[in-house]
């Protein structure tokens, strides 16, 4: 909501007038925050009101004028050449940029020969100032423009003005107007309101015609007024007023549209009350009804579209004829034009939900929906039409009828009215209590909020806001202005108590630890992230959506969970289209990504949350149920590990196992038993670089080389090298038991074998776990070694195995034995030779 | 007179030895011949153990002349060989001291991988509220429409929850777009007292410098009886100065959440400048920045849970993660945090 700061202080009568840093200190100190204050007329300096006293064409040029101008009545005229066609004849007033002078174009100006005749600065054009993009000529005050000679143009321009920008929370339908934001300034500055003049004795015509309004339901519509206005001349702004409204709409953002239009929009940023204006000539029955539209109903709006209506929608009918659609936007037929004489004036107030609804669901968001959809004050409803009579009688000439056709169920009961008689002088009941009482008790008051605040505080606090208080003791009886339709609850009033007093008047203090806290299980994901950077890698952050063409990247088959992604119904961009399933796309992006920018070594991980459906459900089918939200750690290495000199060790699998270990490690214990087998199960993986790790039996994750159809998708050349672990599925250690430490020696011995090269390493320890031998405590590869020479498919390993008992030190006999009885299980059921 | 005597000439051998051992091992410079040498002579069949052959043909009156002259020799050769070898020892280390390594070659790397900033953060953060008694609490990101919007008082037309802002999985299934759910979901399923922490990522349709459609927030929520505002700005402030290790104060703007009331904007004191008036970007010249939102509970929110309103009150606050880490690190673009650029990351 933007604020006029001249047209903010109108309203209000302060003690001592606030700059308007104050001002807007005061207003988001109680809770509207002031985002921005522009200084209008900041684009220019030194320009200044001058009246022309003579002017004759420049000798060498019949385009140029020299024009004498004065700044002070019976001062020394001051000669400038002008290039404009319209210098105005002497008495009228113009804006002279002086010597010094500095426009928003960043020039400053400086005295200029303009064909031999020097001239002490400009007249200034309208774009000159940066007001507009004419240049057609130079500006010329009104002949009645009051600022007097020598001020400076920007009074004259109504820019000596700031505007605020006004961040209105949305249960604040109250503030969407100049009156709302004043009770406002005036709670804070403790001020008083005051309301501006909507006396219509002055404007008064005959009684007219009766006309009726009927309301169909109270709870859509809570109250209708209708007005007419007869002799109203409509057309462009014309005159001090009209000129001064249209002026003030500009600066907050409405384009000037007629003198009649530019009054209802200016009543609506000045009370907060949208109004609209009907022709009154092309109405046929002097019966208003407000009703809710038939499902199929058509109904043009002013917009010159054929809208289809649904019964949620509410119309305003003249008898059975759409007329508008409340709140919203008027119809077409009825819009008022230049011919238009005859004025039916609404003022009124719709169900914010109602309004809300339509202008969603047609797609019409406009200045007055989105009023009504955060409530408008039933009760000021009779105020701002007598406000936009006077102000459309003062800019258009008419006069008012007398009569004024007020439905207003919530206080008469009834929802038809028919014309009567009016006040020419409306209260105006933004300063009056409205019907809702709320109780609140002092005592919760000072619980709440931790202050020792008594009745007399409290009560003082909100009188400020033109609360209604009763009651002296710890139970006070509040009613607040009818405009608060967002105070109902003792809270709420504590909230206006607390935002009076001030925020920043409560004295912090630490609550008392009244419980220990609870137990929880540590979190997975925080331990695998410590050990994985303390590991070497990196840990990224990716988003949790990608585009389903980046989940298809892997590969994976149809059948598996992780191909049937979660999609957004309404993502940012077809990139951010479905939820991951997968950590290791967008890891895979990353490293694509470092790659561009010459990073080839990467070690990246994420751990993080993916995105699975449950049960069965099909893609298709809209997700009823929440996700199956897992935790899973995945990491990817391309280029190379650092070493000392050199430029670095090639990352290769084993890295990626390494890792995947030590997230293992960090959830299971560093004693866990992992195994390791050749997995095929990894679409995404190199066949033929790919191990799955199987933790108790259970596969946990994977490692291995990246497929390079896989990589060559993501815009990868080189091997790139992952892990993926599934964090749910490890089991947890509890604290490490401390173990005997060996009180007697151990040795090893080592045993070459030579073997087919399908026999996996993992084969080998299994079947040396296999012989059961009592005195083994740990087997070691140190050796794969494949060479020609020692025959088709086949390697040579060698192995050490320890030995040691807890109680002796053993001998080489005890030893020997072991050692040979391995060996031959290791000759027989591998096969293997020995070497 | 008679020829020399077998004593007298076996003497003369053995004094013969102790020059003959000092003429053979002059030349040696290493312990492994200098020990060869010794052998040679003191060894089981050594020179020494050869002469002393003839000791059971002499007189037996002869004998332990004989034998001291052995020793004598035995000891010399022996102190000989100790001082060569001594020599060598020193030699040596003199010569091991004369080694130079260039100590200016780089270090041998040890893993340095980083923790995420965002993660750092947020352990930090979980850290300094776990100091007041708040446990960490977690609930799921993709969440009902329920969860997220209905039990915290926005209820379905409500203006604060306009589609724009919230991605739709479907109808009534959404990404959280605040960790607040989470204060629902502990409500529901326990009793006061409570206090949780929440982080968390949360989502709403906005990207732009200072948004990004994925971010971070922790959420802190506290129900007991007796507790007020005051509590509120206390754990606040202890907050910001426990994370910023610097004595900043706070400010409380009242402001509107469906979910607080009375709700208030949270502002601290500006880290990048001298306060009110400087020159500064960051806080636009006023001396604040805001970090977060925060409020007593609305009774609304406490009728969803089934809380005792009278019996009850209770304080909410969220901040985003990454405000955080921009406000402290003087991270300038919210988008660095899910690049995963190592030039990046490794900076933390
Ligand atoms: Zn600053």
């Amino acid at each position: 909501m933007k604020v006029l700061w001249s047209w903010l202080l109108e309203l209000c009568d302060l003690d001592k007038q606030p700059t308007v840093e104050e001002g807007a200190k005061a207003l988001t100190r109680g809770g509207l925050e002031i985002e921005g204050v522009t200084d209008l007329g900041a684009g220019f300096t030194g320009v200044v009101v001058a009246e022309v006293v003579g002017k004759r064409p420049h000798p060498e040029s019949t385009k140029l004028t020299l024009v004498d101008v004065i700044t002070e009545r019976g001062g020394a005229a001051t000669q400038v050449v002008c290039g404009a066609p319209n210098v105005p004849e002497p008495g009228r007033k113009v804006l002279w940029a002086q010597v010094g002078a500095t426009l928003p174009n960043g020039m400053t100006l400086a005295p200029k020969p303009v064909k031999g005749i020097v001239s002490p600065g400009m007249l200034c054009a309208g774009d000159e100032l940066g007001l507009d993009d004419a240049h057609s000529g130079i500006i010329v005050l009104e002949a009645d423009d009051p600022t007097p000679l020598g001020a400076p143009a920007q009074r004259a321009l109504g820019l000596d003005d700031h505007l605020l920008e006004v961040n209105a929370p949305p249960n604040r339908g109250d503030v969407l107007g100049h009156l709302g934001i004043a009770r406002e300034l005036c709670a804070a500055l403790r001020g008083r309101l005051v309301p501006p003049d909507a006396n219509l004795a002055d404007h008064l015509g005959d009684e007219g015609q009766a006309m009726t309004v009927t309301i169909a339901d109270p709870m859509a519509c809570p109250r209708y007024t209708a007005r007419r206005l007869d002799g109203v001349k409509v057309g462009q702004p014309a005159g001090m007023l009209a000129r001064r409204i249209a002026h003030r709409l500009r600066a907050v953002g409405v384009r000037s549209i007629s003198n009649v239009v530019d009054v209802t929009n200016y009543v609506m940023f000045e009370l907060g009350t949208p109004l609209h204006a009907f022709d009154a000539n092309t109405l046929k029955t002097g019966e208003i009804r407000v009703s809710h539209a038939r499902d199929g109903e058509k109904f043009t709006t002013l917009d010159k579209t054929e809208r289809t209506l649904v019964p949620g929608d509410l119309l305003i009918r003249d008898g059975e004829t759409g007329i508008a659609l409340a709140g919203v936007m008027g119809g077409l037929e009825t819009e008022v034009t230049a011919q238009t004489t005859r004025i039916l004036l609404e003022a009124a107030s719709f169900d914010a939900k109602t309004v809300r609804r339509t202008a969603r669901r047609l797609g019409l968001h406009s200045e007055a929906s989105s009023r009504f959809e955060r409530g408008v004050d039933p009760q000021l409803a009779a105020f701002a039409s007598a406000r936009a009579a006077k102000l459309l009688c003062l800019v258009g000439g008419g006069t008012v009828q007398r009569t004024l056709a007020d439905a207003y169920p919530g206080t008469s009961g009834a929802a038809t009215a028919t014309s009567a008689p009016a006040e020419p002088a409306v209260a105006a009941h933004a300063m009056t209590p409205g019907s809702t009482t709320v109780t609140v008790r002092v005592s919760r008051v000072a619980m709440l909020t931790g202050a020792a605040l008594d009745a007399a505080a409290c009560t003082d606090a909100l009188t400020r806001l033109h609360f209604a208080v009763t009651g002296t003791g710890d139970v006070l009886e509040v009613r607040p202005p009818s405009a608060r339709n967002d105070i109902t609850r003792e809270v709420d009033v504590i909230e206006e108590i607390l935002r009076m007093v001030g925020y920043e008047q409560i004295v912090s203090t630490l609550p008392p630890l009244r419980q220990a806290p609870g137990v929880r299980e540590p979190d997975r994901g925080d331990a695998v992230r410590q050990a994985l950077a303390k590991a070497g890698a990196h840990e990224a952050l990716t988003y949790a959506f990608q585009s389903a063409e980046r989940q298809s990247h892997l590969g994976l088959t149809a059948t598996d969970k992780r191909a049937q992604a979660i999609a957004l119904r309404n993502p940012m961009s077809a990139e951010q289209g479905v939820m991951r399933t997968s950590l290791l796309p967008n890891l895979l992006a990353a490293v694509a990504r470092n790659h561009s920018h010459g990073r080839p070594d990467v070690a990246l991980f994420e751990c993080g949350t993916v995105f699975l459906r449950r049960g069965e459900s099909a893609t298709d089918r809209p997700l009823t149920e929440l996700a199956d939200e897992q935790t899973w750690a995945a990491g990817v290495l391309a280029g190379k590990r650092a070493t000392q000199l050199g430029t670095g060790v090639p990352y290769d699998a084993f890295d990626a196992k390494a890792l995947a270990e030590v997230g293992i490690r960090a959830i299971c214990g560093q004693h866990v038993a992992i195994t390791t087998r050749a997995s095929k199960g990894a679409v995404y993986l190199h066949p033929g670089v790919a191990g799955e790790l199987v933790v108790d039996h259970v596969v946990v994750g994977w490692f291995g080389e990246v497929h390079p159809r896989v990589r060559a998708r993501f815009g990868i050349e080189a091997p790139v090298f992952a892990f993926d672990l599934d964090l749910g599925k490890l089991p947890a250690a509890g604290p490490a038991k401390m173990q005997p430490i060996p009180r007697f020696p151990g040795t090893s011995r080592d045993v070459s074998l030579l073997l087919g090269t399908e026999i996996p390493a993992a084969r080998v320890a299994e079947v040396i776990e296999r012989a059961n031998q009592p005195l083994v405590t740990g087997v070691r590869c140190l050796e794969d070694y494949r060479d020609g020479k020692l025959g088709a498919g086949k390697k040579s390993m060698l192995w050490s195995i320890a030995y040691r008992a807890a109680d002796r030190t053993l001998t080489d006999a005890e030893v020997e034995a072991a050692h040979e009885a391995i060996v031959g299980s290791l000759v027989e059921n591998l096969p293997a030779e020995r070497r | 007179m008679s020829d020399l005597s077998a004593t007298d000439v076996t003497i003369a051998e053995l004094d013969a030895f102790e020059v003959e051992f000092s003429r053979v091992i002059a030349p040696l410079s290493d312990e492994q011949a200098i020990r060869g040498a010794q052998a040679q002579f003191l060894g089981k069949k050594g020179k020494v153990a050869e002469a002393m052959k003839v000791l059971g043909k002499l007189p037996p009156a002869d004998r332990p002349k004989v034998g001291a002259v052995a020793n004598r020799i035995k000891a010399t050769i022996e102190s000989e060989v100790a001082r060569r070898l001594g020599e060598l020892a020193q030699a040596a280390a003199e010569a091991d001291l004369a080694r130079v390594v260039d100590v200016t070659l780089p270090a041998r790397p040890v893993p340095a991988g980083r923790l995420h900033i965002l993660s750092q953060v947020r352990l930090e953060m979980i850290e300094i509220f776990a100091e007041l008694g708040f446990v960490v609490a977690d609930g799921p990101q993709i969440e009902t429409d329920w969860h997220n919007f209905e039990a915290l008082a926005l209820p379905k037309d409500h203006p604060a929850r306009d589609m724009q802002d919230t991605f739709y999985v479907s109808e009534d299934i959404v990404l959280r777009t605040h960790t607040s759910p989470v204060q629902v979901r502990t409500m529901l399923t326990q009793a006061p007292p409570i206090r949780i922490v929440a982080p968390g990522f949360v989502y709403r349709r906005d990207d732009d410098l200072t948004h990004s459609p994925m971010f971070t927030q922790i959420e802190g929520l506290a129900v007991d009886e007796g507790l007020s505002f005051a509590d509120l700005k206390g754990v606040l402030l202890h907050f910001v100065k426990r994370f910023f290790k610097r004595d900043l104060g706070i400010r409380l703007r009242p402001s509107y959440f469906p979910f607080v009331e009375p709700g208030a904007e949270v502002d601290m004191q500006c880290v990048f400048c001298a306060g009110p008036g400087s020159a500064c970007r960051v806080c636009k010249s006023t001396g604040w920045v805001e970090i977060g939102g925060a409020g007593m509970v609305d009774p609304d929110v406490f009728q969803h849970v089934k809380i005792d309103t009278e019996r009850y009150t209770g304080f909410a606050f969220g901040m985003g993660i990454e405000r955080m880490a921009m406000l402290r690190h003087d991270i300038n673009d919210i988008k660095f945090y899910y690049e995963g650029d190592v030039r990046f990351l490794e900076q933390f």
